[in-house]
């Protein structure tokens, strides 16, 4: 047998045994460093809570929300249709199914914002695109939907417009009774007519 | 009769060669400049580490330039800086964290063993960098709790911020099923001003001269 094709077979099974050991890119899928630092700085994953209560309201089916707290904590309290995913489970291959479906968008929430964005760059190292975090977590969900607070009289336009907004989701929320139907003491409007003076009508 | 049969000699050279370029391409491949240090789950268990943490009370001590071996790093930009910031800290803005004079500086800081803390606004704008910085193997690097507005309202009680829980963020402030709960929203809607009797009053016509036209 020519000893330049038993090289050239042997270099082909040396070259194919090595094609095994390269990383399966599939299952351990990680971003670069770098990649990860330029999203980390980037604000475009911050949504406000106006936002979530607008897509929920809206019955978005894309919003995806995530409650990275402890089981308990969700028990006792969540947004509308929100799934529990604890921080420490992130990278379960069980919590997998929860990212990357396309046309997801996933938020996620936790008390403050600090474990959401936790969440958020874990994900994102494992390759997930399109997650938020909800800025100021539900402290600032009660602060802001569930208890809006009245704009000062100097306050913009805006700043009204958002406060009528946050009315409105409050009564989704909570339930909470719309104002006209507490009856209020009516006020008695008096309406006093002039006596009719007599007009002086000389001329045109 | 194939090619190999007539030239074996060269054939052999030629394949070596080929051989040779292939490892030599993978010895020069450029070495990425960040690697991950920690895995997915290292990256998960540090989050719990409170040793990585730098509390508000430690500052007094950077601050008053007793602590030598903690170099506070503000990640805000410039102008932010300098309207105000912790005294002693160097400003690295956010954007600049990967150029390589930085990094230079950060490794430096890392070889000597000083203690770095990063701090941004709040406590949100630090921890993205704070994690990254842990997971490409950075393991001098705290985060400052309740980041700088914290420090700003609290800078003259540092040590008495020890009994405090304001900057540890993700506590609840509120009992949210209470909160958010019907009866609770009854309350809020109930401060209903007594609007007062409206009275109208026309006004009295006076007199127009309509003399011409």
């Amino acid at each position: 047998m020519n000893k330049n094709y038993i090289f050239l077979t042997i270099l082909m099974i040396l070259l194919a045994a090595g094609t095994l050991f390269l990383d399966n890119r599939k299952d351990n899928y990680q971003i670069k460093p770098e990649v990860l630092l330029y999203e980390i700085i980037q604000p475009t994953r911050y949504v406000t809570t106006d936002q979530v209560a607008k897509m929920i309201i809206d019955k978005d089916p894309t919003l995806e929300l995530i409650d990275v707290r402890s089981p308990e904590e969700f028990d006792k309290f969540s947004l509308t249709n929100a799934i529990n995913v604890p921080l420490d489970s992130i990278i379960t291959a069980g919590s997998q199914d929860y990212f990357g479906l396309p046309g997801v968008k996933v938020v996620f929430y936790s008390n403050g914002d600090i474990c959401a964005d936790q969440a958020w760059v874990l994900t994102r190292r494992m390759g997930y695109k399109d997650t938020y975090v909800m800025k100021g977590g539900l402290n600032r969900w009660i602060e802001t939907i569930i208890q809006p607070k009245e704009p000062p009289q100097e306050a913009p336009y805006t700043d009204f417009e958002l406060y009528q907004f946050r009315k409105g989701a409050q009564i989704y929320f909570t339930g909470a009774e719309i104002e006209s139907t507490q009856v209020k003491k009516k006020s008695s409007v008096k309406v006093r007519r002039r006596k009719k003076t007599v007009t002086a009508s000389g001329g045109c | 009769m194939h090619v190999h049969e007539l030239n074996p000699k060269k054939t052999l050279i030629t394949v070596i060669i080929f051989v040779i370029v292939i490892i030599v391409g993978f010895l020069t491949l450029k070495k990425p400049r960040f690697t991950y240090k920690l895995d997915m789950k290292q990256s998960v268990e540090i989050l719990h580490d409170s040793s990585l943490y730098f509390y508000p009370w430690q500052l007094a001590d950077v601050v008053d330039n007793v602590e030598s071996n903690v170099v506070l790093i503000d990640l805000r930009d410039k102008f932010s800086f300098g309207q105000g910031h912790i005294p002693g800290s160097e400003n690295i803005s956010a954007y600049d964290l990967t150029e390589e004079n930085n990094i230079e500086h950060l490794n430096e800081l890392k070889s000597a063993g000083i203690t770095v803390v990063f701090y941004g606004n709040d406590q949100l704008q630090a921890n993205g960098p704070w994690m990254w910085f842990r997971q490409t193997g950075f393991d001098n690097v705290k985060i400052l709790l309740g980041g700088y507005n914290y420090y700003k309202a609290h800078k003259n009680r540092l040590s008495q911020t020890k009994s405090d829980k304001g900057f540890m963020c993700e506590l609840p402030r509120y009992d949210y099923a209470k909160a958010a709960s019907k009866k609770a929203s009854k309350g809020v809607n109930n401060t209903v001003k007594k609007k007062k009797p409206v009275v109208v009053r026309r006004k009295k016509r006076t007199v127009t001269a309509s003399g011409g036209c």
